[in-house]
């Protein structure tokens, strides 16, 4: 007889298992069990991930809940199998219902228990009453009269005998504690005088006794508390034991060969009982949409999406001729078969619908990823490209090869991104609808601060450690203090520090394992009324109901899941546009503004690139200076170009090479030329490899799509296919080896098309409106934040664009960056919101009540707290409400404040009572010095986070001179490989993955005239080790090297801290004015 | 209770149970069925190293409760730890 645990943890139970459900699922089919269940604690949030590792191997799957009752204690619920769902329906909602209360609690009353376990008497679940029920409790702490008692109240509130079952389970421990055989034994005597049914359980937290180790520092997290402080786990036994292994222990727990036989046949009887057979009862991979009502359809969905298609050709070809509609035309129809052989007609009905009613609330969107490919996607408005006119393919995305439902991403506003998912609840109602969940799992830097926590270090020594590590996996942590430079004092430390080694080694442990659940930044998961019954929900941040499955759970469990994508840079481009449309009354449509613009294409070619989406990386700019795009194709290349494969593919160099007439392009073979010609000869995209196929072996292009997938896994299978094909069709030997040497080094190497030219769109649109319209724009950046730098880059660029930048003004400042019209032209207005400290309620009093007339007015009316104010005047937020700084200096503000602060009780508001010595202008102090610019910039920087006024590097100057620092504006006029010093404000650190594994770091410096971009290689990373990561203002000695026309980087040397070397410049130049 | 912390000599069955033992010159008979359990360890205190797939020996200890007897007075309850290959008497129960 085979036996099947029923009680197993999961590393879904956050913080207290340590395996994956499929090392479990191995495990136990290595065991030759046959069935397994998973039981996580408060959630099934392994469950389709551990049904997915059963089908694999061929076991059954079980699944429970670990859970509390109230006042009952905690118990596992199993769901029942083999009956048309209502058992996995019946776990969801009890799961649902324990998690509806508040996210601190999570319990289930006796009363919704009882209520869902059974159905007419008929059972749905089986509770097993284990150590931690109230009952197991009671074995322990109290007599057998009151154990007893216990165990009868459970029988009277589930009545049905299938639905309730006694949990042996000992873990060995101390003679007479919870877990103990002793509790067991108890357990067992009791079950068996009161009719309940025992079931014998190793209540598993991991797979082998050594992950325990794993489970003490976990607990620790889970306490968040160091180990010692609370009470540990007991020992290492909760670990998945082997058949013979928990056959001993029911004996040794029985005392008799005959108990424990029947207490093995038990739980074997059980488990027949709660087998699922994940199509009819989890409705497994089945796709499920919306109800044709929900939809508001009549009629054949099929037939609803022909004309809708149909209808989409006049919107999106009003001028087009009948017979250049026919291409149009006919690939619609192609496609439309396919969606309709593959019964997505309802799929794409709703995304459609998703998109119209997003369009319908005025909220930008655009596609991403392979949907762009699709006609009907354009057509119905979900994508914004035309994929004919950008050569993109259907079967890229979707083809009757496959089954599984297709990835539809859509992009919005990120501002406005809950509006959108508030209006589909609305729109489809609660029970169709639940948000996507996101698994977090530790990385190196948690891992450490968890580790740390558990050793009890010092939270200042775990910071240091953590900041150290720096994009490598914390799984190798010990591996990688022999290697990087900046983990050599670490490593030297390690070595004779007992508890630092410690942390290593637990530091590996922890890296990868779940943490907790939150909200997915963009899913939404879309089903029919009887979602609820297939998944459960707990309340996310958002207050709209989360699934507890993940984005991989979607596609076995058939949910449509549909990415609506917060984007801040449409935010950004829609806040300029209506900026534009404020201040100037110009109406713009940035969908329908034409794609050639010159004048875009040369600002782009300039490399001044910042905040234009995609390609406003340093490694972006520098492919720009070299590529020089001219079209809006060449955005699609270049952006598809800069992503790690086709860097790791070494596809980038080739390509320049042809594009600038170095190399003439082998295009291989006059039948490959129309394939390979716009991308130099060079295969980058997806589609490219599609097409080649086709041609020369003449399958279709979704076979070919197939082939292009399994290229990675199955080369062989692909090789032999296209060479038998290709040369029947002709093709010389020489130009099939030819063309299977590029396809097989293509491997995952390539690019999706259709993504990249969904993504070339809006890089084009924020490029147009940073040419045309420079301050709505930076506005909108400023505003939204959408890029990867520091506002006060933004700054800078304001100021080399010639972007009036207006200071903080309470009478005119905003929770936005107003665009404002000023005597010679327009300007953007500072928000209020970047003062360090400022609270929500002072920013909107301040600007509720604003204008105000003087300082006592404001402090009056806008009651701010005294260190508000105070900042408010520092940063001459305060100067215009005292006549602006003709009358009076920054320091008779700051007098003023102090005068009106130190008021002992602030006087009250009252029309009709004078307030003497507190109104009028009169009363402004004057005389007192005003702040030195250095002061002024200072006081922004700590106070708002940005130099306003002047760059802060301004301040250095004297000493950069001094040092012959090169500016960056001056750098493109060097020759290549002149030695310089630059000098800057850290604005950006990369270390991307390169071709030959080594890691690089690139470090982007702003020094007020431009960004610097400087790359270090082994050598000047261990020179400048020190500083690499975290020094903010930096010196760094260097070589040029022209990167193309406008291109230039410095290959660096060594770099310093740039305050250190202000320190020492002064400190001589005092002693040197004191010698002379 | 008397914690004790002495080296014991200790005869087993072929199950691993310990049957008999020996300890300041008296020899102790088993006399009621052993009760197996595991103690645990503070390795966070102890050990130097704690990489995956060290084992769970340095977390966890196995214990052995039984009642003896020496010759023919009243039996009292001991607690015995075994670790590899050696045991140690470390406790007595009244």
């Amino acid at each position: 007889m085979s036996f099947t645990h029923l009680n197993v943890c999961s590393a879904y139970s956050f913080h207290f298992g340590t395996a994956k459900p499929d090392q479990l699922a191995q495990a136990a089919a290595s065991f030759g069990q046959d069935a397994l269940a998973i039981t996580d604690q408060n959630g099934l949030y392994g469950a389709v991930k551990h049904i997915g590792s059963c089908l694999d191997k061929n076991i059954s799957p079980i699944v429970g809940v670990r859970l509390q009752v109230q006042n009952r204690g905690t118990v596992t619920i199993l769901a029942r199998g083999h009956n048309k769902g209502s058992g996995w329906a019946a776990i969801c909602k009890i799961v649902s219902k324990a998690q509806s209360k508040s996210k601190k609690e999570i319990v289930i009353s006796e009363k919704n228990l009882a209520e869902l376990v059974a159905t007419d008497g008929k059972p749905n679940c089986t509770i097993l009453l284990g150590p931690d029920s109230d009952f197991g409790q009671a074995v322990i702490g109290s007599n057998a009269t009151n154990s007893a008692k216990s165990l009868l109240a459970w029988q009277e509130l589930i009545p049905v005998g299938e639905c309730l079952r006694v949990e042996i389970a000992s873990h060995l421990t101390e003679p007479g504690t919870n877990y103990s055989t002793l509790q067991a034994r108890r357990m067992l005597q009791l079950a068996l005088t009161v009719g309940v049914k025992p079931v014998i359980t190793n209540a598993v937290r991991y797979l082998e006794p050594d992950d325990a180790l794993t489970g003490d520092v976990l607990d620790a997290a889970r306490h968040l508390e160091p180990l010692g402080i609370f009470t540990p786990q007991p020992n290492a036994q909760a670990w998945l034991k082997p058949e013979s292994l928990m056959k001993q222990l029911a004996v040794e727990i029985a005392q008799s060969q005959e108990l424990a036989a029947s207490l093995l046949k038990n739980t074997e009887e059980l488990a027949n009982s709660l087998r699922l057979d994940p199509v009819s009862d989890c409705d497994w991979s089945r796709p499920k949409t919306p109800e044709k009502s929900a939809l508001g359809i009549e009629g054949n969905p099929f037939e609803v999406l022909w004309q809708k298609a149909h209808a989409g050709i006049s919107w999106r070809y009003p001028n087009l001729s009948e017979d250049k509609l026919l291409p149009v035309r006919h690939r619609l129809h192609q496609e439309l078969i396919t969606i309709n052989k593959l019964g997505f007609a309802t799929y794409f009905l709703t995304v459609a619908d998703v998109a119209q009613m997003i369009r319908d609330m005025r909220i930008r969107t655009a596609a991403r990823g392979s949907g762009a490919g699709s006609l009907t996607n354009y057509l119905l408005g979900i994508s914004g490209v035309d994929p004919i006119e950008h050569d993109l393919l259907f079967e890229r995305f979707l083809s009757t090869e496959r089954s599984s439902l297709p990835d539809i991403d859509i992009d919005v506003e990120s501002a406005r991104r809950h509006e959108i998912y508030r209006a589909i609840f609305k729109r489809y109602g609660g029970n169709r609808v639940t948000l996507l969940s996101m698994q977090s799992t530790y990385r190196g830097r948690g891992a450490v601060r968890d580790g740390g926590l558990a050793l009890g270090f010092e939270e200042d020594q775990i910071d240091e450690i953590a900041k150290s590590i720096w994009r490598f996996s914390a799984r190798n942590f010990r591996g990688m203090l022999g290697q990087k430079p900046e983990l050599k004092k670490l490593a030297q430390q390690v070595e004779h520090d007992r508890r630092l080694n410690l942390l290593v080694d637990i530091t590996e442990r922890l890296d990868r394992l779940p943490r907790h659940i939150s909200m997915h930044p963009c899913g939404v998961i879309l089903g029919n009324e009887n979602l609820l019954s297939l998944t459960p929900v707990e309340p996310s941040g958002l207050g709209l109901p989360m699934s507890q499955f993940d984005k991989d759970d979607m596609d076995p469990m058939g949910m449509l899941k549909l990415d609506i994508l917060g984007v801040r840079m449409q935010s950004s481009m829609a806040y300029a546009i209506r900026e534009i449309e404020r201040v100037s009354g110009k109406t713009i449509d940035l969908d329908s503004i034409p794609r050639d613009d010159k004048e875009t294409f040369r600002q782009i070619r300039t490399t001044n690139t910042l905040g234009v989406f995609q390609i406003e990386s340093p490694g972006q700019r520098e492919l720009t200076g070299k590529h020089q795009p001219t079209e809006f194709n060449d955005l699609t290349i270049q952006i598809s170009l800069f992503r790690p494969g086709p860097m790791k593919g070494n596809m980038i160099a080739p390509y320049l090479d042809g594009r600038h007439g170095f190399v003439k392009p082998d295009l291989i073979h006059p039948d490959l030329a129309p394939i390979l010609k716009s991308t130099q000869g060079v295969v980058i995209f997806h589609e490219q490899v599609l097409k080649i196929l086709n041609v020369m072996t003449g399958c279709s292009l979704a076979k070919a799509d197939e082939l292009r997938r399994s290229l990675e896994k199955n080369q062989p299978h692909v090789e032999g296919f296209f060479r038998q094909s290709a040369t029947k069709r002709g093709y010389s030997k020489a130009i099939v080896d030819r063309i299977w040497s590029v396809l097989e080094g293509f491997g995952s190497f390539g690019f999706c098309k259709a993504h990249g030219a969904a993504f070339a769109l809006p890089t084009y649109q924020s490029a147009w409106l940073k040419t045309h319209y420079p301050t709505e724009f930076l506005a909108g950046l400023f505003t939204h934040d959408p890029g990867m730098y520091p506002k006060r880059l933004l700054l800078s660029e304001a100021r080399r664009l010639g972007v009036k930048i207006l200071p903080l003004d309470v009478n005119k400042s905003k929770d936005e960056y107003l665009v404002e019209a000023t005597i010679d032209g327009t300007g953007i207005r500072m928000a209020i919101t970047d003062l360090h400290g400022i609270s929500n309620s002072e920013i909107s009093r301040i600007i509720k009540q604003a204008p105000f007339v003087d300082l006592a007015d404001f402090y009056l009316r806008a009651s701010p707290s005294r260190s508000t104010i105070k900042r408010l005047a520092l940063v001459g937020a305060l100067d215009e409400l005292a006549g602006g700084s003709n009358d009076h200096t920054r320091g008779d503000v700051l007098e003023r404040v102090r005068q009106l602060t130190a008021l002992k009780a602030k006087p009250k508001l009252d029309q009709n009572q004078p307030m003497l010595d507190f109104e009028a202008k009169e009363q402004m102090p004057s005389g007192f010095a005003d702040i030195s610019a250095a002061e002024q910039i200072q006081a922004e920087l700590d106070l708002l986070g940005m130099d306003i006024t002047d760059h802060q590097l301004a301040k250095y100057q004297p000493m950069l001179d001094q040092m012959g620092v090169v500016r960056s504006s001056e750098l493109v006029s060097l020759r290549s490989k002149t030695d310089v010093l630059i000098a800057g404000v850290r604005v950006a650190t990369q270390s991307p993955p390169m071709r030959s594994g080594k890691r690089v770091v690139f470090i982007t410096v702003d020094d007020g005239t431009g960004c610097s971009d400087a790359t270090f290689f082994d050598d000047a990373q261990t020179r400048s080790s020190g500083v690499l990561f975290n020094t903010k203002l930096l010196l760094i000695s260097g070589k040029t090297r022209r990167t193309g026309v406008k291109g230039v980087s410095i290959m660096a040397e060594n770099a310093w801290d740039l305050n250190q070397l202000w320190r020492e410049y002064r400190q001589k130049n005092q002693l040197v004015a004191v010698e002379n | 209770m008397i914690a004790v912390d002495e080296n014991v000599k200790v005869l087993t069955n072929r199950a691993g149970e310990p049957v008999r033992f020996n300890w300041r010159n008296g020899s102790y008979q088993v006399t009621s069925r052993p009760e197996r359990w595991f103690s645990r360890k503070s390795w966070w205190l102890e050990a130097s190293r704690a990489q995956r797939g060290i084992g769970s020996e340095v977390l966890e200890v196995e214990m052995w409760r039984i009642t003896a007897t020496k010759g023919i007075s009243s039996p009292s309850q001991f607690e015995l730890l075994h670790s590899n290959d050696r045991w140690q008497l470390v406790r007595i129960f009244g």
